[in-house]
């Protein structure tokens, strides 16, 4: 005997079916959230002109652009053209002889006639005076990225806005640092 | 319309352009370059005393769709190293001869015969003057990375910056030895190497000078690596040698006076045997926005050639 429905069966399994979409719907929205790829802004170091932007422009006051080190890049050398002022008294760490301007970059002797810099984030206000010296005389060790502990992701980077040579760029949360030796300049191949 | 509403309208129309003008200065649009408050600055030590400055620039060569890598020179010719090719080119810029190398070489060096002695990454091949290959060395273990090629006494040093070290050929490009600099008191450590700038030259009286880049030093080996003296000293001002890793290139005037080339703080200048500033040949003025140090090599009657990679041209430096 064929099977009929009312009116109230009818509803209940419209309001069932609708829940069930509803749910999938929600979920299938959250699961793309959640799986979609993310962006943050980052520095090319090989495009970076050093114009002192970096630190006069950031929403952020000390900026969330700061001096990081490659180490496998450094020489080590005593006479660092990123540590030391050109025509520096002496090869010291007395503060006239210090480039950076707040004192940000921390000279550590190793052995003759090495030595290591360490950069205190802290201090560093991302101005690119040391990695102007360190990229002219040196092997570039020393350069800039937004540290992602600091930045506020800002829709339009008020730095990507007036850089000069477009070195400030999106790149993907998950790998979201350029730091010189693990990648290289496409541009110079 | 009377008078009265010109002299109104043209008091707008200034006013106008005057708030643009004002509101462009002080905007921060893009393409705006205010001053760098951070700038590093090394103009102080860019103009040089121009008595002291010996030669004028008379000649310029371009070099298009390549990538120089080193020059050197022999009494008659400039050879030019690119990516892949050598050419042999007259002092006027007239190609002679081109050799396709197949692999990017790092450095040579020009026989008086025009035969040629060409560094690859970790090994060496012999042309001779007519582009034929005469030897090719066995491969240097790891790390090896040739920076420069010179020859004394029928041997051939080779300077090897990615193991600090130099390495010594026969003619035939037969492995005979190494030695790292660490043979005196004074250059306990041998060779310190910051960069890949490692270069070395031997002067008419058979003089292996060899740079120390991270001490400032130019120093003079025997032949069989036995360290003899040298000279050098770090500054910013002519005298000595500015920031690491300089002098990234030296060379010899052919009475036995040093030509050196530096990085950064960019110049040629040549010093007496004894290691005194002689005179500027080009001074920071004349690389202007430029980092890397030129390439160089000498002609007869005191020329300069020297390889900029900047601007990607050879410029040719002669006595005023």
């Amino acid at each position: 005997m064929k099977k009929t429905h009312n009116r109230r069966e009818f509803i209940r399994s419209c309001s069932r079916y609708s829940l069930g979409i509803a749910l999938a719907g929600v979920t299938g929205y959250a699961l793309k959230d959640a799986t979609a790829l993310q962006w943050v802004w980052q520095v090319d170091p090989f495009k970076c002109t050093y114009c002192g932007r970096c630190a006069t422009h950031c929403v952020l006051n000390p900026s969330a652009v700061k001096c990081v080190h490659a180490y496998a890049l450094c020489g080590y050398c005593d006479l660092c053209g990123g540590y030391l002022k050109p025509g520096h008294i002496d090869r010291d760490t007395a503060a006239e002889n210090q480039l950076c301007p707040t004192a940000a970059i921390e000279r550590k002797f190793i052995e003759e006639p090495y030595y290591e810099y360490r950069i205190n984030e802290d201090l560093c206000i991302g101005c690119a005076k040391c990695v102007e010296g360190c990229s002219a005389f040196g092997n570039g060790s020393l350069h800039l990225q937004i540290r992602h502990n600091l930045c506020v992701n800002c829709n339009e980077c008020a730095i990507a806005r007036v850089c000069p040579s477009d070195a400030i760029k999106r790149v993907p949360a998950y790998d979201p640092y350029l730091v010189k030796g693990s990648f290289s300049d496409d541009t110079n191949t | 319309m009377n008078k009265r509403w010109i002299h109104i309208i043209l008091l707008l129309a200034v006013g106008l352009i005057a708030v643009i003008v004002i509101a462009d200065y002080l905007s921060t649009r893009p393409g705006k370059r205010p001053p760098n408050p951070f700038a590093f600055d090394v103009s102080d030590y860019e103009s040089v005393e121009e008595s002291l400055i010996s030669h004028r620039e008379t000649r310029q060569i371009r070099i298009t769709d390549t990538k120089a890598v080193h020059i050197a020179s022999n009494e008659n010719n400039i050879f030019l190293l690119t990516a892949g090719y050598l050419q042999t080119l007259t002092p006027r810029g007239e190609e002679i001869n081109s050799i396709s190398l197949g692999q990017a070489a790092t450095s040579l060096f020009a026989f008086p015969d025009n035969s040629v002695i060409i560094a690859f990454e970790n090994y060496l091949e012999y042309y001779s003057a007519e582009g034929n290959l005469l030897h090719r060395s066995d491969s240097a273990p790891d790390n090896a990375l040739f920076t420069a090629v010179s020859t004394m006494e029928n041997r051939i040093y080779v300077a090897d910056a990615g193991n600090n070290q130099v390495v010594v050929y026969d003619l035939a490009l037969k492995y005979l030895d190494t030695f790292k600099g660490e043979s005196g008191v004074s250059t306990l450590h041998g060779f310190i190497l910051p960069s890949r700038h490692f270069d070395m030259a031997v002067n008419a009286d058979n003089e292996l000078w060899i740079v120390n880049p991270g001490l400032h030093y130019i120093q003079n080996y025997a032949a069989d690596g036995r360290f003899r003296r040298q000279w050098g000293k770090p500054s910013f001002t002519p005298e000595g040698f500015s920031g690491c890793c300089n002098p990234s290139y030296i060379t010899f005037l052919h009475d036995g006076r040093f030509v050196t080339s530096e990085k950064g703080l960019v110049r040629i200048k040549i010093y007496k045997e004894s290691g005194i500033l002689e005179s500027v040949v080009a001074s920071p003025e004349a690389f202007k926005n430029g980092l890397k140090a030129p390439a160089i090599a000498t002609l007869e009657n005191d020329i300069v050639v020297a390889l900029d990679f900047d601007r990607s041209m050879i410029r040719i430096f002669e006595p005023k």
